[in-house]
């Protein structure tokens, strides 16, 4: 094992054991965590299709959206089991990202557009299809997520367990594409795609391919989100703040990192709700604006790559 | 293997290809010349898929490609280069070579991408970045190497004897003897120069205006009065 | 149920009016300098709040802001001019951001000073009904359109026959060939931004006189303008101002045949519709955008 394995084999086991052993029975710390690792999940899956798709999107809680209603309803209406009806949500979020096809062969500010068009359109099918899901006045109760093997993943500790969890297969899927040849291709596709697709790279499939696995992992995230809040409407699940807590972590963190939208959503989050929340009890997001703003002109790459760049 | 028929292409009401029809086989390396702006490089990109003619035909492999994607058209046996290099950006050199041969091949051949790497001399540059490590001449090999890598049956080399020295062009000509006998490729070859294609290609089409003038071996070409009256024309104007 | 119809097509025209001065700014710093200004909406909810407080400060009619209401959006949108153009890296992805975030900041800002509460004017003679026929309007409503069709006009003139209407044109189609010809793009760009921000004060003001407003409104317009600006394509105002008309009556129209609440539906159908279906929107000269 060479020190870098090592090292992230202790990171990992201080993830699952030492967090919540430390902070397992206060249920506000764990609550805080819970909620940022939420954003970070979302955060990786902008990021992938940032990095590796060369696309931006303003609408990510289109996906987060249809992710937790689907997964609510799933269980509620159908009776489904929870650990079952998150990874289906995920794939309701990929059926639904399908009707953005057409909008992948736009170009950048086009992109980022459509896709907030489809949250909106999302939201308003969401208030107005109410015989399905009951319209503004929302979703309560609704189920929790199980016992499994002795653990009560309900509880904050155990939910803690499945986001950890969660986020863990995102990033090894994530690094998996990266190193694979497609993430090679895709790499090249940004500044030369006409040079990658006469050498028979299909571009706009393996664009496609980053719509739905982004879609997928924020889809799962809204099932987790709907599944530990136990209540959704609207108005929240596909708010905005879904798109942009998300973006600001990402470029906070490094949006071509790895672990750059896991440490952008850690300090963001945590830095908003413990520090701007309580300065700035309404609008505390004018911070996050100074901060994305702050980014985009002093250090669009993130803070990762800052720090390494001065380390090295 | 190749053929083109009644391929006519318009730019904005002008047409740059005009009925243009050409048969070639597997085992041909055929030259194609004409004066700058005869319609050569809009061929080949009717051929490899970038541009859609108005009118007529694509058939290789008696398969019409009409209707098949760039990239598709690529996987089945279509290579080609750019007379301005168009390294992909971001990777190196060989990781230039693993894309084509990945995707354009569909397998992964270590082995024959050293071979390549070797042949067009590039071993050493391997692992330059190839957008912004690498000299003009190196850009193209790499072209060539590139379309090497996706195993093509046919290879559209589009000016990539241009810029070089008498001694570079002799040995980069003797690469592509190489290449057209070892891997029995056919090889379609757009080139300025009357004496290297005449020394390289045993056939010569001469294209003019977006038509073909002339078709033949280099010594019937070359002596055609209408062919000589577009050279000097345009060339010596 | 005709009469409705018509009642509905002359308040969506009305309406239209005052998205072609939102539209305009945006499209203009759009073709100028291939930025969208997602602050844009923002600049004109800050304009509107600005004839909020002349009224309820000042006592004054909101009509009285518009000169404050001008400074403010054009100040704010050289503002935005000046940070986007410090962007060198990957510019037409992080200016769509960076111009994202200070909407976030104003947005806020606007939360902050004035709370999250609706406002609207309180000018009586304001919201006085006008008939024309058998059509009604609030006479601010009619104010608003005429106004908007005076400006529009003028900014049509101005950009036909100007020095830098004419250097403003070419910078949108030939950036780097009104270069070689003398034409600073710098300037121009800011000259654009400028402009759009003195349509913004204006129809910050129209907005604030004929409807509520409130902080979130911001994001709104801002979708608004930009989905305006798809469906004319880029490139002539009159296209614009068509553009503006079509999503107010489509939005009015949806308003009286099922219900407000889909409103902005409407709108986001008419958007992807536009963007799929006709790449160079409804009036557009050809130019790609995939």
């Amino acid at each position: 094992m060479n020190q870098r394995n090592f090292l992230f084999a202790v990171l990992l086991l201080a993830t699952y054991v030492l967090v919540p052993a430390v902070f397992g029975d206060n249920n506000y710390v764990m609550g805080l965590i819970i909620s940022a690792l939420i954003v970070a999940g979302i955060a990786i899956a902008w990021a992938l299709l940032g990095n590796l798709g060369g696309m931006v999107s303003f609408g990510h809680a289109a996906f987060f959206g249809v992710g937790s209603y689907a997964s609510a309803l799933l269980t509620m209406k159908l009776g489904w089991p929870v650990l079952l009806a998150m990874p289906m949500a995920g794939l309701i979020a990929v059926l639904f990202s399908a009707a953005m096809l057409p909008a992948l062969r736009l170009s950048g500010p086009y992109f980022a557009l459509a896709i907030l068009a489809y949250a909106q359109i999302f939201r308003i099918l969401a208030t107005e299809m109410d015989w399905l899901t009951q319209g503004a006045k929302g979703l309560s109760r609704i189920p929790t997520l199980p016992v499994l093997f002795g653990i009560d993943l309900g509880s904050r500790s155990g939910s803690y367990l499945v986001i950890v969890t969660l986020l863990a297969a995102f990033i090894a899927c994530y690094a998996w594409v990266r190193r694979s040849h497609y993430g090679t291709a895709l790499r090249a596709m940004h500044d030369s795609e006409q040079a990658t697709r006469v050498v028979g790279v299909n571009s706009v499939m393996l664009k496609a391919w980053m719509l739905f696995l982004s879609a997928f992992m924020t889809g799962v995230i809204g099932a987790f989100n709907a599944h530990t809040i136990n209540f959704l409407e609207p108005d929240y699940a596909f708010g905005g703040g879904w798109s942009v807590l998300p973006i600001v972590a990402a470029i906070f963190g490094g949006y071509r990192t790895l672990s750059g939208p896991v440490i952008g959503a850690l300090c963001i989050y945590l830095i908003d709700q413990l520090l701007f929340k309580s300065l700035l009890p309404t609008g505390h997001q004018i911070m996050l604006g100074v901060l994305l703003a702050a980014m985009i002109l002093f250090a669009p790459d993130g803070l990762l790559p800052l720090f390494r760049r001065r380390h090295a | 293997m190749l053929e083109l028929a009644n391929v006519t292409v318009q730019f904005g009401g002008l047409s740059a290809v005009k009925d243009v029809s050409l048969r070639m086989g597997s085992d041909e390396m055929v030259g194609l010349v004409g004066p700058n702006g005869a319609g050569k490089t809009t061929l080949f990109n009717v051929i490899s898929g970038l541009v859609k003619p108005i009118h007529g035909r694509v058939l290789f492999d008696g398969v019409d490609v009409m209707h098949e994607p760039d990239y598709k058209r690529a996987r089945l046996g279509l290579g080609r280069t750019f007379q301005i290099p168009q390294p992909m950006h971001e990777l190196t050199v060989r990781e230039n070579l693993v894309v084509a041969q990945r995707f354009g091949a569909g397998r992964v051949d270590a082995a024959r991408i050293d071979e390549i790497l070797e042949l067009l001399q590039l071993t050493e540059q391997a692992g330059r970045d190839a957008a912004t490590g690498l000299a003009l001449q190196e850009l193209k090999r790499l072209e060539v190497a590139k379309a090497l890598a996706t195993e093509p049956k046919l290879l559209l080399l589009d000016e990539v004897l241009a810029g070089l020295e008498t001694q570079g062009k002799r040995l980069f000509m003797e690469k592509l003897r190489e290449v057209h006998a070892r891997y029995r490729i056919g090889i379609l070859i757009i080139e300025h120069d009357i004496e290297t294609i005449s020394s390289l290609c045993p056939r010569v089409v001469v294209l003019d205006f977006g038509q073909i003038i002339a078709d033949g071996t280099p010594q019937q070409v070359f002596n055609d009065p209408a062919v000589i009256r577009s050279y000097t024309g345009v060339e010596h104007a | 149920m005709a009469e409705l119809i018509l009642q509905a097509l002359y308040s969506g025209l009305l309406n239209g009016g005052v998205y072609a001065l939102m539209a305009i700014g945006l499209a203009l710093s759009f073709g100028t300098m291939r930025v969208i200004n997602l602050a844009h909406g923002e600049l004109v909810l800050l304009a509107a709040y600005m004839a909020y407080v002349v009224e309820s400060r000042l006592d004054l009619s909101p009509l009285a802001a518009i000169p404050l209401a001008m400074a403010v959006a054009c100040a704010g949108s050289a503002l935005v001019y000046l940070l986007v153009a410090r962007i060198r890296k990957n510019r037409e992805l992080n200016s769509l951001m960076l111009s994202f975030a200070i909407g976030i900041i104003i947005t806020n800002a606007v939360l902050l000073i004035w709370s999250g509460d609706i406002h609207s004017t309180g000018s009586v003679s304001l919201q006085e009904a006008v008939q024309l026929g058998s059509l009604y309007s609030m006479r601010s409503e009619l104010y608003g359109f005429l106004a908007s069709l005076v400006l529009v006009t003028l900014l049509w003139q101005w950009l036909a026959k100007s020095w830098y209407g004419r250097a403003v044109r070419a910078v949108s189609s030939q950036r780097d060939a009104a270069k070689l010809m003398g034409i600073n793009p710098a300037k121009t760009e800011l000259i654009s931004f400028l402009v759009a921000g003195l349509l913004a004060g204006c129809a910050g003001v129209a907005l604030y006189s004929s409807s509520v407003i409130q902080p979130s409104l911001g994001h709104a317009l801002t979708v608004k303008a930009f989905i305006i600006t798809v469906l004319a394509g880029v490139g002539s105002v009159p296209g614009v101002l068509a553009a503006s008309v079509l999503l107010g009556i489509t939005e009015a129209l949806t308003v009286t045949l099922w219900s407000s609440a889909v409103q902005e539906l409407a709108g986001m159908l008419l958007f992807l519709l536009v963007l799929f279906v006709l790449p160079n929107g409804l009036f557009g000269a050809a130019r790609r955008r995939a």
